[in-house]
């Protein structure tokens, strides 16, 4: 890990990201209507600042399996910089997200949006997202 | 003479079918970059709202859906309340959602986040800031899973009749929690649409002709009609709680203040 790795990772390893995945529900309705949701939140990432400064295109090293959830490495073809993205449990193992895939990387309000051909795949909520961020299922 | 009567019988057999049961499955695709970007920067913009408000306690409603065809300008609300996770503030919002077009719901508690990037149809929230004392009622209960359970059905009907307890929809959900956390007394279903009547909340009436009924039930699994007196639902008046009745009545009763939008 480089020096530039350290503030963000420390920053983003430190949130409290109780969600593993948001969004992604059909509606039909006069109240709602929902589905589970299928976009991968992040819980950590590390990564040379500049990578995550938005607009970037990375490619998709790999998607592992982990002990507690999917890890993405992701690599700027130019210069061979990384970013290691964890998600928690297998939803990121099942997204868009494939060795060999082009990603881009944007910079919003409240974090990085990785996208490909205009999908989103995942996101990286910042300090200021990850407080939008939860999910809790109350009742069975 | 005898094909006019025959087409005549089809649709009263169709229309009493239609005051029956019904069924959809869900779709679903990836959300788009776009679709991130609104709903999340929405969320930041109702958050810093909220945070101005002073309140504890709202009801928030969003546009998942385009309504206006009925005259009503949101789809779904839920309860928005300040809470701390580690020493920061954070607003939860506690709703219920059905599953993908089936027709069971349950209540989920949710971040700001989470609760835009559902795919509105229109990137707006609106809210109201309850009264203080109802705020502190509900507060507690908003937190407790236990007590947010209490008025909560699984059965989903999209269009659940307001004063029935077979289904129940989300919207009704919320305001049927609110008058048990008003009135400690109104600790079922039952006893707190008696307190909604009581308090003058009054539903929206949908003008739902048979056509329309057939559609919806023969592709809608979250749609009935069976819990509807057969009276209105033969007259096509298919009453159900809506965001803009809730919204009317909580400033009609003084129960709410006045409505504020974030786009």
């Amino acid at each position: 890990m480089t020096p530039t790795q350290r503030p963000l990772l420390a920053a983003l390893l430190g949130l409290s990201l109780m969600t593993g995945k948001v969004g992604a529900r059909a509606h039909n309705d006069l109240s709602e209507v929902s589905a589970t949701s299928a976009l991968p939140v992040a819980v950590s990432v590390a990564a040379p600042a500049m990578l995550l400064a938005g607009g970037a295109v990375l490619t998709v090293v790999s998607v592992q399996a982990s002990a507690t959830g999917t890890v993405w490495v992701l690599e700027r073809a130019s210069d061979g910089a990384r970013v290691t993205l964890q998600f928690a449990g297998a939803a990121a193992g099942a997204s868009l997200a494939a060795s060999g895939a082009a990603v881009v990387v944007t910079a919003v309000s409240t974090g990085w949006l990785i996208s490909t051909a205009g999908q989103a795949i995942a996101f990286v909520p910042n300090q200021i997202g990850v407080s939008l961020l939860y999910n809790e299922r109350v009742t069975r | 003479m005898k094909a006019l009567w025959r087409t005549a019988a089809a649709w009263l057999l169709a229309a009493a079918a239609l005051c029956a049961h019904a069924g959809r499955p869900c779709e679903r695709q990836p959300l788009q970059a776009a679709q991130v970007e609104r709903g999340m920067a929405l969320a930041l913009a109702t958050e810093r709202a909220l945070d101005a408000s002073g309140a504890e306690v709202v009801v928030l409603a969003r546009a998942g859906q385009d309504l206006s065809q009925y005259g009503l300008n949101y789809s779904h609300l839920g309860f928005a309340y300040r809470d701390s996770v580690q020493g920061r503030t954070v607003w939860r919002v506690a709703h219920k959602l059905n599953h993908c077009g089936t027709a069971e719901a349950a209540l989920y508690r949710q971040g700001l986040g989470d609760f835009f990037l559902d795919r509105p149809y229109r990137y707006e929230a609106a809210f109201i800031v309850l009264d203080r004392q109802l705020q502190s009622q509900l507060l507690p209960l908003l937190r407790d899973n236990q007590r947010l359970a209490q008025w909560h059905t699984p059965r989903y009907n999209m269009v659940a009749y307001p004063w029935s307890q077979t289904y129940q929809q989300s919207n009704q959900w919320a305001i049927e929690t609110l008058a048990g956390a008003a009135e400690p007394a109104a600790s079922n279903r039952r006893q707190a649409q008696a307190w909604l009547q009581l308090r003058g909340y009054e539903p929206t009436t949908l003008r739902l002709g048979p056509l329309t009924r057939l559609g919806a039930r023969a592709t809608s699994a979250n749609i009935a009609f069976d819990d509807h007196p057969n009276d209105k639902c033969f007259s096509d008046r298919i009453e159900t709680v809506t965001v803009d009745s809730v919204f009317a009545w909580l400033q009609r009763s003084g129960l709410g203040g006045a409505t504020t939008t974030v786009r």
